[in-house]
This record gives structure tokens, C-alpha cells and sequence, in this order.
């Protein structure tokens, strides 16, 4: 694979700088971000890399790739880096970019279906509810027995609860949203 | 007052301040030499070698040393410290005070050299480091001491298995406020690195760098020796931790050049803190009306190398981390400032 980089438009990257508060230029590429970040070994590109794609400006890639969706917020990047890159603050930027394109890879859909539901039990019943929402995620990535052997082992313990319960004060949690989490593709 | 003798002051007797007191009483001046330490020499006492000869540091320190012993215009004064300094006019009106015993003494000089050198990045700042925290975290000037031990044949059975050294330390950091590179480091670290595989050849020694910055003469081919003929690993990424790892400690970085974190194990970590200004030279300056730049490092003025005000001149480490050339150069100019300066007068 060969990115075309001399042929790059820099608008992408100028968008994302200006909303994130962010100055590509100043990366060492020291790799520091990634030697501490809690997922990196998880990545398809390690956080230093993400910032590389950005300057060549690989946007596809940057769509397709999991590493937004699988870096946690944790913050030990922008914490370690020697250029204070607030890292977290791009892949929330490429996780709501991303979230307007159809295909990701297969792996990727999954995790964003994943976040969608758990939002979407959030707004429904102010919390989690972990047997809807892991009966839910299973169902609809066709993955029918998953879980059900644990599920079994964890509701006998008590652990977990078939019945989803809902918090006291549903409207104040519903105020965080900016509007009803969207359900077309769920 | 042409050709009549004058007398300069040079604050510091590390390999700069040396050079500039040798060539100033060497023109014929006469000079006051105030070292704080008991011995002169500064940092080259601590070295176990130098780049990139492996030459050891005290040879040319000796000979530096016995030419000053020739020179009776040089007073040196030892365990000593600026405890005042007035401006007046054509020169500086001074009191030194002995450290050891209270004593002071006024002289009078019409020009002075601050040679005091640097010091270094407060390497705590980097928690993730642990410096301070874990005995296997050193800094490189602390290494130089087990080196030198190393050398002389002591303590070598409780050398470590496997070394790692971590470059840019505090330098090279926008957070920290070290944005500049420290110059020395890359060379130091490789003379550490080959030195201890010399020592010890079935070790590991990992050198971790974002830059190897080698441009100077035979600088380049001294680095690449180590890594070729010494078979120090070096290793692209910043560290972004270390850790406590059975006994041992667990260095994490990037690989950057293959794209993965990576962890290796090792018995010792050394920093290679950043060069930073000293504060008691940053007093000094103050008080000789010595021009600094926003980092702290003294600065030249007027279009001129040396000099950082109407009589003040400055060499070596003060001005910016350099190597012991370097240093020795920079004092060989600012005497050359002082003495054509003294036969203006
Ligand atoms: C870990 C390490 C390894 C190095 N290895 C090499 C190497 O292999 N090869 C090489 O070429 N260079 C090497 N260097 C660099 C070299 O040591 C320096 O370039 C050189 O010693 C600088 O000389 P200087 O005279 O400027 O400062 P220094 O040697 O530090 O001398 C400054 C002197 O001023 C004195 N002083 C400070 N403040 C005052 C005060 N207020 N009043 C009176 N006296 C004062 C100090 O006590 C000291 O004696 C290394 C440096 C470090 C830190
Ligand atoms: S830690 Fe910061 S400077 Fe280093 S590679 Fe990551 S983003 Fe760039
Ligand atoms: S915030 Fe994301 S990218 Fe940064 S260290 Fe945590 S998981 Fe990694
Ligand atoms: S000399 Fe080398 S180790 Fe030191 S700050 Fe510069 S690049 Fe980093």
C-alpha cells in the first residue's frame, strides 16, 4: 500500500487542527504517545502513526482504521507527549468523522454498533443495563450463543440481572444529550 | 593606559574557564581564578573517558593544570564564590568569599570571564521515569561515577546484566520547558553505551533515541563504532515508562521504526538529563549585567562571540551545553575579547 503523498490536500488536517486545538507540526515522532498508551497493542496504527496519517493526509485510512474506536480516553498520551498533542481530542474528532461513513472494516462496525447501543441504553433507562445490552450487541452481529454459557454462570451468581432497571431521574441524565442518540442504523 | 598590565577575573575552573585564565596570563595580565569546588577541573574531573578519541579527560587536564603552575600572575583561588560585585566604570569592584572559612577578600578586576557551566534537567519531573523513586534510574553524570569505578577494576561483580539509556531527557520537551536539543548528549550517551560494552562485552545495552546527533569531527564515525564494533542496540522511540519488573525494571517505548510498543528488561536506566542553566550563574549575570537568552544560557552582544556585556565575557557551558573542545575553544575566544579589549584601554 503507497500513500500518495504529494498530492495531498490539507484540508482535512487544517479542519481537525482548528477544532481540536492541536499543531501537527510540533510531533517529534517520538512514539512516546504510543509506549504508554493503555491500547496500542490493539491498533491497526499506533497513536504516533495516526498523527502521520493525518500530516500525509491518508483520510481513507483514517475512516477505516480501529484505532480511534479502540483508544479508551485514558489521556496517558497527551500526558507523556513532549508537544502536549491532546491525542484523545483527535480520535473523539475521527470517531465523529467516521461516524457519517458507511463501511468500516468489519471489526470497526461492530465496535461502533456497540457504542450506539450502549448510548442508546443510556438514553432509554439513564444506565446500563449489561444482559440487554450484551443480548442486544450479540443478536444483531449474529453471534447468537455468545455469552450465553457466562450469562448463565453470572446470573445464577446474582451478578447479573434480567431485569433492566431504570434510574430515578431519567430527564437529568437525558439532558447530557444533545439529542436522542440515532437509531436508523441500529 | 596602553600596554600597561591589567587584571581579569574568570569565574570557574572547568576546561573553559581554564583555557581563558591560561591565555590571559599568558598575554601578560593578570587574572583572579575563583573555583567553588576545592579542585579545578569541573566537569571533566567526573569523566571515566571522553568522545571521540576515549581519551582520558585528565590528561589534558594535567597539562592544563602544569602550564598555569607556570603562570604567577594567575591567582587561584579555590572553595571560593563571588559574594559581591559593584560595577565601577572602568571594571568591577569584588568580594570572594571562602566557602570553608568565612573569609572574604575585595579585588578589583577590569574584566571578567564566567566559565561556570551548566547543570542539569531536575529528571523527577519525568514521574513516569521514576528517578528518585527507583534505585536502577540514574542520571548520565551519576553513571560516569560507576564507569569510572568500572574502569579501575572495583565493584565490576555487581555490574548489571542489561543497560538502558534513555536520550532527551527534559530536552526536546515544549511541556517542559526545554524546547532546545542539549547538544552533548548523543555523544556522551554513545561513549557511555560503547564504553560499557567494552567493560562488559556479554551485557545488553539498549539505547533508546528519537536523533543520534553526531556532527562534529570523527563524530559520526565515533557513534557509528559503537553501534557497529561495541554492538550497542539502538532503539527509535521515547520511553514512555519504567516500571518495577521482578527485581528488575521494564522499559516501555515505540519501536518507531517497525511501528509497535515494545518492553524490554534491564537492570539499570540512565537519563540523559538536559543541559540547564545554573541558578547562581543566572545571579551572576544579573550582576555583571550579563546578557541571557530566554532560556537562561548567556548570550553574546555587539556582534561578538564571547562577550555578553561592556566587560563581561563568558565561555563553556554557561553559554550553551558543549563538549570539552568546545568549551576550550569558547575560552580561548573570550580571553582573546579580554586581552584585545585591555590593550584598548
Ligand atoms: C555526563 C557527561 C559526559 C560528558 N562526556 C564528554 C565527553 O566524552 N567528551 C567531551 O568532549 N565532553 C564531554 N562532556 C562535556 C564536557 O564535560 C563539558 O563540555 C565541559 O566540561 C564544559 O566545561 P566548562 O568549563 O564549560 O564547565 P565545567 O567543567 O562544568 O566547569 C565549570 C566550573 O565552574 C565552577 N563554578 C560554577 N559556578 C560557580 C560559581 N558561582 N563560582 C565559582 N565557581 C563556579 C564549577 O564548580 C566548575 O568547576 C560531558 C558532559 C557530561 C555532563
Ligand atoms: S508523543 Fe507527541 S510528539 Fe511524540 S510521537 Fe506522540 S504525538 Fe508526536
Ligand atoms: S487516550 Fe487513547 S490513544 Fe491516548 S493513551 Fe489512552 S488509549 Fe491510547
Ligand atoms: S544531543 Fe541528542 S540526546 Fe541530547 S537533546 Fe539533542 S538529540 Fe537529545
Amino acid at each position: 500500500m503507497s500513500f500518495q503523498v504529494g498530492s495531498i490536500d490539507r484540508t482535512f488536517r487544517d479542519e481537525l487542527e482548528m477544532a481540536c486545538n492541536v499543531d501537527l507540526d510540533q510531533c517529534w515522532e517520538c512514539g512516546k504517545c504510543t509506549g504508554g498508551c493503555t491500547t496500542a497493542h490493539n491498533m491497526d496504527y499506533t497513536p504516533r502513526k495516526i498523527i502521520q496519517l493525518i500530516r500525509i493526509g491518508a483520510v481513507k485510512t483514517l475512516m477505516s482504521c480501529n484505532t480511534p474506536w479502540v483508544c479508551v480516553s485514558c489521556r496517558l498520551c497527551v500526558d507523556r507527549c513532549p508537544a502536549g498533542i491532546d491525542i484523545p481530542r483527535i480520535m473523539d474528532y475521527l470517531r465523529e468523522k467516521s461516524l457519517a461513513i458507511k463501511d468500516h472494516g468489519p471489526g470497526v462496525d461492530d465496535i461502533i454498533l456497540f457504542h450506539k447501543l450502549l448510548l442508546e441504553e443510556v438514553y432509554k433507562r439513564g444506565r446500563v443495563s449489561e444482559t440487554a445490552l450484551a443480548l442486544k450487541f450479540n443478536m444483531q452481529t449474529g453471534q447468537y450463543f455468545k455469552d450465553a454459557g457466562l450469562g448463565q454462570k453470572l446470573l445464577r451468581k446474582g451478578k447479573i440481572s434480567p431485569f433492566s432497571s431504570k434510574v430515578r431521574d431519567l430527564n437529568k441524565v437525558r439532558s447530557f444529550f444533545k439529542q436522542e442518540p440515532d437509531r436508523r442504523e441500529v | 593606559m596602553k600596554g600597561k598590565a591589567r587584571k581579569a577575573l574568570v569565574v570557574g575552573g572547568g576546561m573553559a574557564g581554564l583555557e581563558a585564565a591560561l591565555k590571559i596570563g599568558q598575554a601578560g595580565h593578570e587574572v583572579i581564578l575563583v573555583e567553588k569546588e576545592a579542585n579545578l577541573g569541573g566537569t571533566a574531573l567526573l569523566l571515566s573517558s571522553t568522545f571521540p578519541k576515549w581519551q582520558d579527560p585528565l590528561e589534558k587536564l594535567n597539562l592544563k593544570l602544569e602550564q598555569l603552575k607556570k603562570l604567577p600572575a594567575v591567582e587561584v583561588y579555590t572553595n571560593t564564590e563571588i559574594s559581591s560585585c559593584t560595577p565601577n566604570g572602568s571594571g568591577y569592584s569584588l568580594t570572594l568569599r571562602n566557602n570553608l572559612t568565612g573569609e572574604e577578600t575585595g579585588v578589583e578586576a577590569q574584566a571578567a570571564v564566567l566559565a561556570t557551566g551548566f547543570d542539569y534537567f531536575d529528571a523527577r519531573k519525568y514521574g513516569e521515569y521514576g528517578y528518585g523513586t527507583y534505585p536502577g534510574v540514574m542520571i548520565s553524570i551519576e553513571f560516569e561515577e560507576m564507569l569510572r569505578e568500572w574502569k579501575k577494576g572495583l565493584k565490576r561483580e555487581k555490574a548489571p546484566g542489561a543497560v538502558a539509556f534513555i536520550k532527551c531527557v527534559g530536552s526536546r520537551d515544549r511541556i517542559k520547558g526545554y524546547p532546545y536539543c542539549s547538544k552533548i548528549c548523543c555523544m556522551y550517551t554513545a561513549r557511555q553505551a560503547g564504553m560499557f560494552k567494552e567493560l562488559f562485552p556479554q551485557a545488553s545495552c539498549y539505547v533508546f533515541y528519537m536523533d543520534y546527533r553526531a556532527a562534529g569531527k570523527d563524530y559520526e564515525e565515533f557513534v557509528r563504532s559503537v553501534m557497529e564494533e561495541k554492538e550497542v542496540r539502538y532503539v527509535r522511540g521515547r520511553p514512555a515508562k519504567v516500571l518495577p519488573y521482578g527485581g528488575k525494571l521494564m522499559v516501555r517505548s515505540e519501536d518507531t521504526l517497525m511501528g509497535v510498543p515494545i518492553e524490554v528488561e534491564v537492570d539499570l536506566v540512565v537519563l540523559a538529563a538536559a543541559a540547564v542553566p545554573k541558578k547562581e550563574t543566572l545571579e551572576l549575570a544579573k550582576s555583571f549585567a550579563a546578557a541571557t537568552n530566554q532560556h537562561g544560557f548567556l548570550e553574546p552582544v555587539d556582534g561578538f562571540t564571547a562577550k555578553a556585556g561592556t566587560r563581561v565575557f563568558f565561555a563553556g557551558g554557561c553559554g550553551f551545553p558543549t563538549d570539552s573542545a568546545g568549551a576550550q575553544q569558547q575560552g580561548a575566544a573570550a580571553a582573546a575579547e579580554v586581552i584585545a579589549l585591555f590593550n584598548q584601554d
